[in-house]
């Protein structure tokens, strides 16, 4: 805790059914203020890794302190300082949504008069006040999900828990869910661990991230520089004859060009921001015309790619990876 | 004990705002005291002087088969009611709120104990219309020696404990249950056998003897005997308040392991 450690896993391990491994030795170090992502296709183990972390099943090897105190022997202690926003709804249909967070500030033993006042104030955050004395059953699923949100913040956590928050959402609401959890994080200092399998909106959120496959880590760091580590902006370009093209191939201070069509060509850089000003002084100085330009910069997915040899879409769809996560959703219940 | 509060709160909320719930709830015990007082009132084949002390003797001294059959209905109701507690703790794991309710630092128990109380607060008013419809229909309950407090709370007693005692068997079991016609499959398979293989229909000297002994160790019996002895005989012979004692004691004795064991079984594991 001294360096700002908030939460700490050492080998943490969940094996259900004495067979399926869903978490196999994960070690991860997150820091108070940040928000932390825990990327990876379904099935990876990101859901299992939370539920050991907010306590509602137990590891079967290794060990994780949350604020300091250990997730198995002081459970309680680690739920009083803790928000969960689960991937499921969770609020109760039947009761309104103010009556759905006033019952979970009560599990709290919030002071009334205090929940009252955070009530209004979450629900002012996430503009649900004019829905707020509507039975949920009433509700959209994005309304839902906002409600979810706020009612895993009424206590005033120093660390939230966010899974899939935005799972199944229209991609508007989606930006609109980003934007929630960028304002949370700011206006109430707290800690955020997110998991998604998006991995676009872990880098839209997160400022460090974790992938995870198979239960275990494959590696850690800012989505930055993740990305960076890849060492590869492509830029492509369309000439207007193939003997342009073909000049492009000795343009200096780039790791290499190749043909990509005809009169295209696709040139790999390091860092294509720094490398775009000598590609277009090289087409300027030799008289060449370009018809067409694209930057692409890599995203998680290539991340990914490079670290699992497979794409995560390629691996929502596989069956065996199918079957995976079934098969723990199933020991999960 | 955090949450109890407010979780036993919610599910009141939830009674009250469904109408269906609440309202079927409340015309039930007029159907069962009109439909039972006729169908298994056996005393309407014994006539004239000899049959009415035949009647006298298998009604346990009740004037009629409504008054002898009230405890056994009240209570029969109570099981029914009690049966279905467990149902509610398979939908909050269905539909979410247990999900809630097991990150939050309440205690496991708070959530079971809640069902439990709430359904037998759900059966008072069911107690009270039984008894003013039992009253009201013709040749219905008579309280032939008078009817005092003490008899109210006595009554009061046994149904809670009734209704305690089977709520927290059920809902132990749908603890560790996620599939809701498991539920209602034994909820099935127990709930006549319950209400037939005990007093609360029938007195003894009616049944043959095997069912008679069996039933004497089934809880609905304890119950629509405690009830049936203050009804009928409104204030009670010392001899008479031993016997209640023994009932009372009994179901007390019975809530109050139950109790233990639920709060043991559920603090331990309650399956998410």
């Amino acid at each position: 805790m001294m360096d700002g450690t908030i939460i700490e896993t050492k080998n943490l391990t969940k094996i259900y059914n004495g067979n399926i491994k869903a978490v196999s030795d994960l070690n991860i170090s997150i820091r108070e203020g940040e928000i932390y992502g825990l990327a990876g296709p379904n099935g990876a183990g990101k859901t299992t890794t939370i539920n050991m972390l907010i306590t509602r099943i137990a590891p079967t090897g290794g060990s994780a302190t949350v604020g300091g105190f250990d997730i198995v022997r002081n459970s309680l202690a680690v739920r009083r300082l803790i928000g969960v926003v689960p991937q499921d709804f969770t609020a109760d249909e039947d009761l309104t949504g103010r009556e759905n967070i006033m019952m979970v500030s009560q599990f709290y033993d919030v002071p009334k008069a205090k929940a009252k006042e955070n009530i209004g104030r979450l629900l002012k955050l996430v503009e649900l006040e004019d829905a707020a004395d509507r039975l949920v059953r009433t509700y959209s699923g994005g309304m839902r999900k906002r409600l979810e949100l706020i009612i895993g913040l009424v206590h005033e956590p120093r660390i939230l828990f966010l899974d899939e928050p935005t799972l199944g959402l229209d991609i508007q609401t989606r930006t609109q869910m980003w934007n929630y959890v960028r304002e949370i994080q700011q206006k109430l200092n707290v800690t955020i661990i997110l998991t998604s399998h998006y991995l676009e909106e872990i880098d839209a959120l997160a400022g460090k991230v974790s992938i995870i496959d198979h239960g275990k880590v494959l590696i850690t760091g800012s989505p930055s520089d993740l990305k960076a580590s890849l060492k590869g902006d492509i830029i492509t370009m369309t000439l207007t004859d193939q003997k342009s093209a073909d000049l492009m191939k000795t343009v200096p201070g780039v790791i290499e060009v190749v043909d990509a069509g005809p009169n295209t060509v696709k040139i790999k850089v390091e860092n294509a921001d720094e490398a775009l000003p000598r590609v277009i002084n090289f087409i300027s100085q030799h008289e060449l015309s370009t018809i067409k330009l694209t930057v692409q910069k890599p995203s998680l997915d290539e991340v990914f790619l490079e670290y699992t040899g497979r794409s995560i879409r390629d691996e929502e769809g596989g069956m065996d990876r199918m079957k995976t996560a079934m098969n723990l959703r199933r020991a999960r219940q | 004990m955090s949450g109890l509060w407010p979780l036993t709160v919610r599910e009141l909320k939830k009674w009250v705002r469904n109408p269906t719930f609440f309202f079927t709830g409340l015309i039930q015990p007029i159907f069962w005291i009109a439909l039972f007082g006729s169908a298994f009132d056996i005393t309407k084949f014994l006539s004239g002087p000899s049959g009415s002390a035949a009647a006298s003797f298998l009604l346990d001294g009740a004037p009629n088969y409504i008054t002898y059959i009230v405890g056994g209905v009240l209570t029969t109701m109570g099981l029914f009611t009690a049966m279905f507690a467990g149902t509610q703790i398979i939908f909050d794991r269905r539909l979410g709120p247990m999900g809630r309710f097991l990150s939050s630092p309440i205690r496991r128990s708070s959530i079971v104990f809640s069902k439990i109380i709430s359904s037998v607060i759900r059966i008072l008013p069911q107690v009270v219309i039984l008894v003013v419809a039992a009253y009201l229909i013709p040749n219905g309950l008579k309280f032939v020696h008078g009817f005092t407090i003490v008899d109210v709370l006595i009554m009061a007693t046994a149904i809670i404990l009734i209704a305690f005692i089977f709520s927290s068997i059920f809902s132990v079991i749908a603890t560790r249950m996620t599939n809701m016609q498991s539920i209602f499959g034994i909820v099935n398979l127990v709930n006549l056998p319950l209400m037939f293989v005990s007093y609360a229909m029938f007195s003894k000297a009616m049944m043959a003897d095997w069912l008679g002994n069996v039933a004497q160790y089934n809880p609905v019996s304890w119950s629509a005997e405690a009830i049936r002895t203050v009804i009928i005989n409104g204030s009670l012979t010392s001899s008479q308040w031993v016997q209640e004692g023994r009932w009372l004691g009994a179901l007390a004795a019975l809530a109050a392991g139950l109790l233990l064991l639920t709060y043991y079984l559920v603090e331990k594991e309650i399956r998410d």
